[in-house]
């Protein structure tokens, strides 16, 4: 059985023998933002989850105009297909993709795999960073149909529709309150959302290859958690990275209609005076 | 106390770069990293990378004759941003005393201005590594 959205894909084989295709723009997403200064898939330009994405003051990610001021100096257009790849089995290109679907971007894809597999494949790495000229780009109203905020998320709990937390399994139990070393993205309060199902994002990617599992895999685990394509499923994790996998993975794999990330995620909720909380 | 000679040098010069600077001479020292010296490998085996995504890093420390400490890392070239932070460290300190290593400040880092050139979430891995190597200096005091 196929992914319900194919579309959404390309093969490393398919990029490799497409990288002068005018009408793509390879995107690197990185958890490392080194990485692609290290050497990256030719022609490929860098975001940065944080420098490039992020709005600069507020906890927020960029506004409509910054991001159309983001898509044109990286040379895209309204019909560019857009080719996102990154480290750590793509979460951060996950995160990307799911920005520029917010922005209302069509044509938008993942390189399954990543880069873990174009290097396994040993595929070609260069260091010079491409220019490419710049466009006109009008961004689309945000689309919040893929976007949880915490009212929405809190409303979600208490009708018990279904949540996934994508966190480690401590995370969830709330033994570990952060992750070590990074304080600065911690949350006062330990736990899950209450009704959370605990679905941890690595599991919906094969860790040889770090492309995504079968049609078959994914609907065992997520349906044996009881998150079915015929209900509204908001994911969350810690700061909305890891859940924009498991958003893309629902949406785009498994076809569900109706899934949002909540990027406010736990450091938001465990911050979040009143909010409930389960161990 | 003043940071140690070697780490100042270190944190004036990257405080004059720019920032294209800053990511070249980050790359380089990820670069230099040496590899784990074999006589840890099997300690190394024992020790339980940290789940999820955190970068898996190793790190031991032993007493020097004259007293000072000498740091070594395992850290995967798929996280070069932490390579190059924590060589910087290890760059910086190897052969300082424990006292000399446990009076750096947590954000002795902050005159290099690495934000330009890496987002501020990441210099995490900088207080992440010098917290772990504190740690050891303690331990091989009490040893």
């Amino acid at each position: 059985m196929t992914y319900a959205h194919p579309e959404y894909l390309v093969e490393t084989e398919w990029l490799a023998a497409n990288l002068d295709n005018p009408t793509i723009r390879i995107v690197e997403s990185d958890e490392d933002p080194l990485l692609y200064a290290i050497g990256h898939i030719p022609g490929a330009v860098q975001v940065d989850w944080f420098s490039t994405l992020q709005h600069p003051l507020r906890r927020d990610f960029l506004t409509r105009e910054q991001f159309e001021d983001v898509a044109s100096k990286l040379g895209i257009t309204n019909s560019t297909t857009v080719i996102f790849y990154g480290d750590k089995s793509n979460w951060f290109a996950c995160y990307a993709l799911w920005i520029f679907e917010y922005y209302g971007h069509k044509n938008v894809k993942i390189l399954n795999g990543g880069r873990i597999k174009w290097e396994q494949e040993k595929r070609p790495l260069v260091k010079e960073a491409p220019s490419y000229a710049k466009t006109t780009y009008r961004a689309k109203e945000a689309d919040k149909s893929i976007r949880a905020f915490r009212d929405e998320v809190l409303a979600h709990s208490n009708a018990r529709k279904p949540l996934v937390d994508v966190r480690s399994a401590k995370e969830y139990t709330g033994e570990m309150l952060h992750m070590p070393n990074y304080p600065q993205e911690g949350a006062t309060r330990g736990g899950h959302i209450p009704g959370a199902a605990s679905i941890p994002w690595s599991q919906a990617v094969n860790e040889s290859d770090a492309t995504f599992k079968t049609t078959g895999e994914l609907t065992a685990l997520y349906e044996g958690k009881n998150i079915k394509p015929d209900s509204e499923v908001i994911a969350y994790c810690r700061i909305g990275e890891r859940s924009s996998l498991t958003w893309f993975v629902l949406k785009y794999l498994l076809g569900y209609p109706q899934v949002k990330n909540y990027d406010g995620s736990w450091t938001e909720w465990g911050n979040l005076v009143d909010a409930p909380i389960e161990k | 106390m003043p940071l140690p000679q070697k780490l100042q040098e270190i944190v004036d010069d990257f405080a004059g770069m720019s920032r294209e600077e800053k990511i070249e001479t980050l790359i380089a020292y990820a670069e230099s990293l040496p590899p784990l010296p074999e006589r840890f490998a099997e300690e190394r085996a024992k020790m339980e990378p940290i789940p999820e995504c955190m970068t898996p890093v190793f790190l031991f420390g032993e007493k020097q004759a004259d007293g000072g400490v000498v740091f070594y890392l395992d850290i995967p070239p798929q996280s070069p941003t932490v390579q190059g932070l924590a060589c910087i460290l290890t760059t910086g300190l190897n052969g300082c005393k424990p006292e000399e290593i446990l009076a750096v400040p947590a954000d002795f880092f902050t005159p290099m201005k690495l934000e330009e050139a890496i987002s501020g979430q990441r210099l995490n891995g900088f207080r992440g590594v010098l917290a772990h190597m504190k740690q050891t200096t303690v331990n091989l005091m009490e040893a």
